[in-house]
């Protein structure tokens, strides 16, 4: 059974994926593409934040940096006249350069101090932003239409960048350099003494992290087609960011992805019905993980699944999957 | 510059110190006794203001008295919290993530109820004494802020001083600083958390009411002294309420005097801009906090 | 106030050099100034001509300084066999074959291979004791630093442990071994240099600390020293 289910994985994975492959081609309404289209940008940020936040144990409320750094290099390339495909790829890069100037003092702090520090990074961030009048200032940014808008497009793009996301998340999870973040998390002097480099080490999972969320945020700038600083910089950004994993489950692929999905569908349904409600039940549903489920919604599936006698989590090769330590006692 | 609008920027920092030191102290002391990093730090804060505000509007009680009253209230309403939520915490003598995330999941609640009552419209305390200015010869020094400097500067002092001479305080500093022995020799390590606890948010809601006397807020208003208390923790170091004088201090100078040199707008980024500078140019932080306290060797 | 003062040895290659003192005579502040853990105010420490006195662990272990510590800590959300093999990929690069083949290796000189699978939380105490041994000789090293390895292990663990001490110097590797246990260190180090206060009361074979009238000055009553070495 526990096999069956086992080889049963990837074929479940490669399901999903044929069918929102297919999805457009169904005839869906242009809303449901546009929440799908959604979904696909925060699991992309949200898989970002899981390497560093979930397999390295950095907790970073500053994503929205990386994020907003990507959305206004791929709006301000594609009003260059560059090619969109290749804004996303500008994106990246300047939000992995963002990382490195951001990182490099703050990694000098450890666990809960670089988490605040990045509280202050996006505040920064954003206030610099907002001064910027090349940029739009606080006005915010437009971003010229190129020719008709192809919703599909836009679809495929945030599944490709979602895709991406998964291989390098799974890439990472499984080779010698994941092995070292997951030492790192557990313990940084323990794993300075066998050799690692811990300061290098989440420099580049930082970077790595980063450039997804540009990606990520290139993307959205693309389909938006105006962004401003109150909006991808703001730290509810980061918050959600922050929130999708977590929920999901932190540490897993699975939850990563979960997580992406179930907040953009609580927060679409959420908006349109009560505007400032969604942060408050983030924070309830969050003090109710913490205390409650420090598994997330993938510990909850998995307990269900080990009432059923079957235990997906002493199989070995999908340990990056389903991941195994707990948020219970994790030392920052 | 001018000797004299030297001195004035100078007296205008240190008034500044004051209050810095007052809305840090209180992450200090939790952060001491129970490693927990208290991002609900800034909401505590928020509703601090919003507690003399009401208190203002509705039954015109001075804001000073609405400060002091609250610092029983939000003692009370943090050992709620303490009881309600951090207990179920698992036990560590090392922050640990579930903390640090409940912690700021507490804060999206605090502010998004905030949200809820009183809208994102910003509010400010308006009295007569808001406008009135002391002047000496040349010098003007804000009536305002020189009381909320001095209602600041006595409750540090209170503070410290009931550290260092009750048997709360010495309970407290035994367990800061071995709390295996502290508990051997009867010390209720969970009543003393859940009073320090309590003392953290009396503190928070002080320093918020005293906050909203000097100026406008809104939900969100914590959030930039949350930063700027962080900072101040990292030039000070974390155990002792001296350090976070010092750091107060430090913080209120780079503020102040930047107003001359960096243009308004960037100015809620000068904390950061500090605290960056900070650990480039001392990697090992001033505190030795930055990686000396993490892990016992 | 000097935790140290004036401690000044040289450990000969292929030796098992112990440091020992009562309790406060700054055995753990000299460790963790060798190990790159704590700063000294003055002082060298010379690795085979080279000063490697304020290099972090991390760049000790690619010179070929590996320790332990005192407390257990491995990762304990990792199997036994990812605790020791993070060590071979991070650690001083070998000419020797796969990664894989090199961490087993390391695992059963220490006696841990068939527990490969385990998570590291699930061991006992001695069992993670010599995981952390393990995970110190996949770095390769060529000097061991060993923080009391032997305290709070049974007489049977300890001579395994001391056993094991033997082989990894037959196999070229120098130990620098500080302990409290009087009776471990003096039946496994060729050479002992002998702490109190934060001075170097002495320096010899076992046999010569064993009869140096100061150590015995400064143990005198305790009754640790002038048993036979554990058989």
């Amino acid at each position: 059974m526990k096999r069956l289910i086992a080889s049963f994985q990837p074929l479940f994975a490669a399901g999903i994926l044929l069918v929102v492959l297919l999805l457009p081609i169904l005839g869906l309404t242009p809303n449901v593409i546009r929440i799908l289209f959604i979904t696909f940008v925060w699991i992309t940020a949200s898989l970002a934040w899981n390497l560093l936040g979930g397999v390295a144990g950095q907790v970073s409320f500053g994503f929205a940096v990386f994020y907003g750094l990507g959305a206004y290099a791929a709006a301000l390339m594609i009003n260059a006249g560059v090619n969109p495909a290749l804004s996303f790829v500008g994106s990246a890069a300047v939000a992995a350069l963002a990382s490195f100037l951001i990182g490099i003092p703050t990694f000098r702090l450890r666990g809960p101090y670089f988490a605040i520090a990045t509280i202050g990074v996006s505040e920064a961030v954003r206030v610099v932003m907002n001064n910027i009048s090349a940029v739009g200032g606080a006005g915010g940014l437009r971003v010229t239409e190129r020719g008709i808008f192809h919703q599909t497009e836009h679809y495929y793009s945030g599944l490709a960048i979602a895709v991406l996301a998964v291989c390098v998340s799974l890439l990472i999870e499984r080779s010698k350099f994941g092995l070292a973040l997951r030492a790192i998390r557990q313990d940084e002097d323990a794993a300075a003494d066998i050799g690692i480099n811990p300061f290098r080490c989440k420099l580049w999972i930082h970077a790595i992290a980063a450039a997804l969320t540009g990606v990520a945020g290139g993307v959205f700038a693309d389909y938006a087609a105006y962004i401003h600083p109150q909006g991808v910089f703001a730290f509810s950004t980061s918050v959600t960011i922050l929130l999708m994993p977590v929920i999901g489950g932190i540490g897993t692929i699975w939850g990563a992805v979960l997580g992406a999905a179930v907040v953009t569908i609580v927060e679409e349904q959420l908006v349109a019905v009560f505007p400032q409600v969604h942060l408050l039940l983030y924070g309830l549903l969050l003090m109710l993980i913490v205390l409650l489920e420090p598994d997330g919604l993938v510990g909850l599936l998995r307990r269900m699944l080990r009432r059923m006698h079957v235990d997906p989590s002493s199989r070995g090769p999908d340990e990056a999957l389903w991941g195994r330590g707990r948020l219970e006692g994790r030392e920052l | 510059m001018t000797a004299v609008d030297f001195l004035n920027l100078l007296i205008a920092a240190v008034l500044l110190a004051g209050i810095y030191a007052v809305m840090s102290v209180g992450m200090t002391v939790i952060y001491g006794v129970m490693k927990i990093v208290n991002l609900a730090h800034a909401g505590f804060m928020m509703l601090g203001a919003y507690f003399a505000y009401e208190f203002f509007e509705r039954f015109h009680i001075d804001p000073l008295i609405g400060a002091a009253l609250a610092l029983p209230a939000f003692f009370l309403f943090g050992m709620a919290v303490h009881w309600l939520l951090i207990r179920w915490l698992p036990k560590s003598d090392q922050p640990t993530l579930s903390s640090l995330l409940l912690m700021f999941a507490f804060w999206l609640v605090l502010q998004n109820i905030g949200y809820l009552f009183w809208g994102n419209m910003d509010r400010s305390i308006f009295t007569p004494r808001t406008l009135t200015v002391l002047t000496l010869g040349p010098i003007s020094i804000s009536l305002l802020r020189l009381i909320v400097f001095f209602a600041a500067v006595l409750c540090v002092c209170a503070l410290q001083l009931a550290l260092s001479r009750s048997w709360y305080g010495r309970a407290m500093r035994a367990l800061i600083q071995n709390p295996y022995a502290a508990q051997i020799t009867g010390v209720d390590d969970e009543r003393i958390a859940r009073i320090t606890f309590g003392l953290g948010t009396a503190f928070a809601g002080f320093a918020g009411a005293l906050l909203a006397m000097l100026y406008s807020f809104s939900p969100d208003f914590g959030r930039p002294f949350l930063i700027r208390a962080f900072v101040i923790i990292v030039l000070g170091g974390l155990e002792s309420v001296s350090g976070v004088a010092f750091g107060a201090l430090v913080l209120a100078l780079v503020e102040t005097f930047s107003i001359l040199y960096v243009p308004a707008g960037y100015q809620p980024a000068i904390s950061f801009g500090l605290l960056v500078v900070v650990l480039l140019v001392f990697p090992k932080g001033i505190g030795g906090l930055l990686e000396r306290k993490w892990r016992p060797a | 106030m000097a935790a140290l003062k004036d401690v000044s040895f040289s450990v000969p290659e292929r030796h098992i050099f112990g440091i020992i003192g009562p309790n406060g005579a700054g055995k753990s502040t000299l460790f963790g100034v060798i190990s790159g853990a704590i700063r000294a105010s003055q002082g060298r420490v010379r690795f085979r001509g080279s000063d490697v006195t304020r290099l972090r662990s991390d760049a000790l272990v690619h010179f070929g300084i590996a320790r332990t510590h005192h407390i257990v800590r491995p990762f304990r959300a990792m199997t036994v066999l990812e605790n020791v093999l993070v060590a071979v990929h991070y650690g001083r690069q070998s000419a020797k074959a796969d990664a894989k083949a090199q961490a087993i290796s390391a695992l059963e000189r220490v006696q841990l291979a068939p527990k490969a699978r385990m998570l590291a939380s699930a061991l006992s105490l001695g069992e993670q004791k010599r995981l952390e041994v393990a995970r110190a000789l996949a770095t390769n090293p060529d000097l061991l630093l060993l923080d009391e390895v032997c305290g709070g292990l049974s007489g049977a663990e300890t001579r395994a442990m001391l056993d094991l001490f033997q082989q990894i110097r037959a196999s070229g590797t120098t130990i620098l071994y500080v302990e409290h246990d009087m009776k471990a260190v003096m039946s496994v180090c060729d050479r002992i240099a002998v702490l109190d206060f934060g001075r170097k009361l002495a320096e010899g074979t076992p046999a010569e600390i064993q009869n140096d009238p100061a150590v015995i000055d400064a143990y005198l009553g305790s009754g640790m020293l002038g048993t036979n070495s554990i058989a």
